[in-house]
Parts: C-alpha cells; sequence; structure tokens
C-alpha cells in the first residue's frame, strides 16, 4: 500500500524498515495488516482452523527471524506468500505421512445410487468435499491450486512466489484438477456427474 | 456486487473477472448455476474472503507479540557462542597438538622402560613440554581440562581469534 494524502499509513517496505530500526510496534502493525490474507491461505491450505492458526502464527515468528533476509526491491507480498507456502508445505508433508501410516485403508466411496441424485450445490458441502477430494494432491499441488482457484493468483505470480518457472505451474494445476476429478467420480459421484454433463 | 441477472448473463466458463467471481463467491443462489456452466467454478466459490482466526484478529496478533517477546528474551540472555571457520580450526589444531603431543611423550617413556623392571618403579609422573610455554593475548580464554590423577597428561585449549592455525 502506497500512502497517499488520505492515508498516512506507512506501506509494506517502509514498515519493514522501521522494523529493522528495532521498533516492534512497527511489527505488530504489519502482523495486524496481514493477519487475515495468511491465515485465509493457510486455512485453505490446510483445511482446519486450529492447525490454520498455529502455522500463521509459526509463519510470522520466521518472519520476525528473516526479516534481514528481506530483499526491499521485490513485492513484500511475494516474500510472505513464499513464506506461507514453505510452512504450509512442510506441515502438509508431515501431517501426510501421519496420516498415510494410520488411514492407509479408510476411503469414504458413495454407491452408484448416490450419482443419480438431483444436484443442488451447497456452499457448506463444497468445502468438505474439497477437502476430502484435495486429500490425494501432493502440498505443492494442492498449494498451487488453492493460489490460482482461491486466491485468483496468476500463474506467473505463483510461479514467482514458488520460485519456480510458469509451465510447472500449470502442470501442477492441470494434475490437480484431473486428481480431484477422478476423487470426484469415486467418492462423490453425485458431483462429478456435473463435469460429465457440461461436455 | 452485480445483479443475478448480469452475472448469469456474462459467466463464461474459466472467467477471470472479479466481479463475476465476486458474485460467485457470495450468491448462494447462483452457485447451483455457475456450475452448471462451468464445473472448474466448483470450488472456486470457496476463495475470496479474507478469513479471521479463531479467537479474533487482536487475540492473534496479541500471541505472535507474545511469542516474538519471549524469543527476544531468550536471544538476549543466551551467550554468543558463534566461531568463525578460522577460529573453530584454530581450537582443533591446538586441541589436536596438545593432546598427540602427550600420547607421544608417553609412548617414548612406555617404549624407554627396560625389561624386567617392576611396573611399579615404571609408573613415573609424565613430563609433557608443553608447545606454547607462554602465550599472550587480551582476546584469548585459556580452558585447563582437569586431569583425575596426578600424572595424566594436561590439557590446556587456547581459544583465540587471531591465533594461527598451523601453530
Amino acid at each position: 500500500m502506497i500512502p497517499t494524502k488520505d492515508s498516512l499509513e506507512p506501506d509494506d517496505r517502509q514498515l519493514v524498515e522501521t522494523i529493522r530500526r528495532g521498533d516492534d510496534s512497527a511489527f505488530e502493525q504489519l502482523v495486524r495488516r496481514k493477519t487475515s490474507k495468511v491465515y485465509s491461505l493457510c486455512y485453505r491450505i490446510i483445511g482446519n482452523a486450529e492447525d490454520a492458526k498455529d502455522i500463521s502464527q509459526l509463519v510470522f515468528i520466521k518472519l520476525w527471524e528473516n526479516l534481514e533476509k528481506y530483499d526491499p526491491r521485490y513485492a513484500f507480498d511475494t516474500w510472505l506468500y513464499r513464506m506461507v507456502t514453505n510452512v504450509a508445505i512442510d506441515f502438509l508433508r508431515n501431517k501426510q505421512s501421519r496420516d498415510n501410516a494410520v488411514n492407509s485403508n479408510l476411503r469414504l466411496v458413495k454407491t452408484a445410487a448416490d450419482a443419480e441424485q438431483t444436484v443442488t450445490v451447497q456452499r457448506k458441502e463444497v468445502e468438505s468435499v474439497f477437502n476430502a477430494v484435495s486429500s490425494v494432491l501432493s502440498p505443492k499441488q494442492k498449494t498451487i491450486f488453492v493460489m490460482s482457484e482461491m486466491d485468483d493468483l496468476r500463474s506467473s505470480e505463483i510461479a514467482k512466489i514458488l520460485g519456480c518457472r510458469e509451465s510447472t505451474v500449470r502442470n501442477h494445476l492441470f494434475n490437480a484438477r484431473k486428481l480431484m476429478q477422478q476423487q470426484l467420480k469415486q467418492r462423490f459421484p453425485e458431483y462429478s456427474r456435473l463435469w460429465e454433463e457440461s461436455r | 456486487m452485480i445483479s443475478c441477472q448480469t452475472f448469469r448473463a456474462n459467466l463464461q466458463p474459466g472467467t477471470h473477472d472479479a466481479d463475476l467471481l465476486e458474485h460467485l463467491r457470495r450468491c448462494d443462489s447462483c452457485l447451483d448455476f455457475a456450475v452448471q456452466v462451468d464445473p472448474d467454478t466448483f470450488f472456486r466459490a470457496l476463495g475470496g474472503d479474507e478469513l479471521v482466526p479463531p479467537g479474533g484478529v487482536d487475540a492473534f496478533v496479541g500471541d505472535v507479540m507474545a511469542q516474538v517477546r519471549s524469543r527476544e528474551t531468550e536471544t538476549a540472555t543466551e551467550p554468543r557462542r558463534t566461531f568463525t571457520n578460522m577460529r573453530r580450526l584454530a581450537i582443533a589444531a591446538t586441541v589436536a597438538a596438545a593432546v598427540s603431543t602427550g600420547l607421544v611423550v608417553s609412548n617414548h617413556r612406555s617404549a624407554q622402560a627396560p625389561v624386567g623392571v617392576p611396573m611399579a618403579v615404571l609408573k613415573r609422573p609424565l613430563v609433557t613440554k608443553p608447545i606454547v610455554e607462554t602465550y599472550e593475548s587480551n582476546n584469548a580464554t585459556i580452558i585447563e581440562v582437569p586431569s583425575e590423577a596426578k600424572d595424566d597428561v594436561q590439557v590446556v585449549m587456547i581459544f583465540d581469534e587471531s591465533l594461527p592455525v598451523d601453530l
């Protein structure tokens, strides 16, 4: 945010400079400014409110510890998003390996009869469907899918955040969609019919 | 927010239009319609809004700042133990030189022992000649490793950034 005549709020880079000079209250201001953004991304990647809160706090602690490494030539949000995705991906990797060890054979599979029902999409259910079908994605695929479909970031922006090529982002997106459609077909046939009907 | 009529008239598969996406994410009655037009909007409906952590932003910020302050205190009270690579090498070289000198002297004395002399006679106090006999520096930390017995090799460690590696 660039300060205007109407707003005397310092922008992100100015806040970082103030923090580097040892002003804790500037860091508090930065945390307050970025809390919703960081938490929303964490929640959508992780899918659990309490875990997302813990991970978001961890992100801000890491931010505080690594603020000296921030290069003001780059957008602060890109750097922050990179930190969020790194921490969230690490968390998901650990969680997936724990879950796989415990629940490797547990799969909710709906019957073909369910598929015949008329579908009315309920927003609340979309979230639980997403949490279920996205569990087959790799942490990186899920992160890219969330940033693209829910945070509306372009492939070029995601590539910058993750430090990879744009084509890699597009490949991950393509594979994520494909895997989730397979999962929908298997676990939520009533929704997977939507894709079949529209083609 | 645009009207449902405008939304339904303009929605195209794969849209990136901010107004259409905003409507998609706020209007329940249009969600079903949107998914029929473009199933890929199914999960796009979840995005958009910035969410608030459980307990609210104030509590969240308070928790983060408390953790930051606690880490600041820990950092301030912890002694600094950072050594440069040169210093690490100098320390390692000093310790290795002191230990090996002690061992060489010890072995030399054992080898010189005459045949047939009882062990009690052989057990003489070990005398080592230290490599560093005097050392003067304002920055040096000198640590003497305590010996268990009177005759043990005496190990002295010198920590000094200016100490040459090839001592």
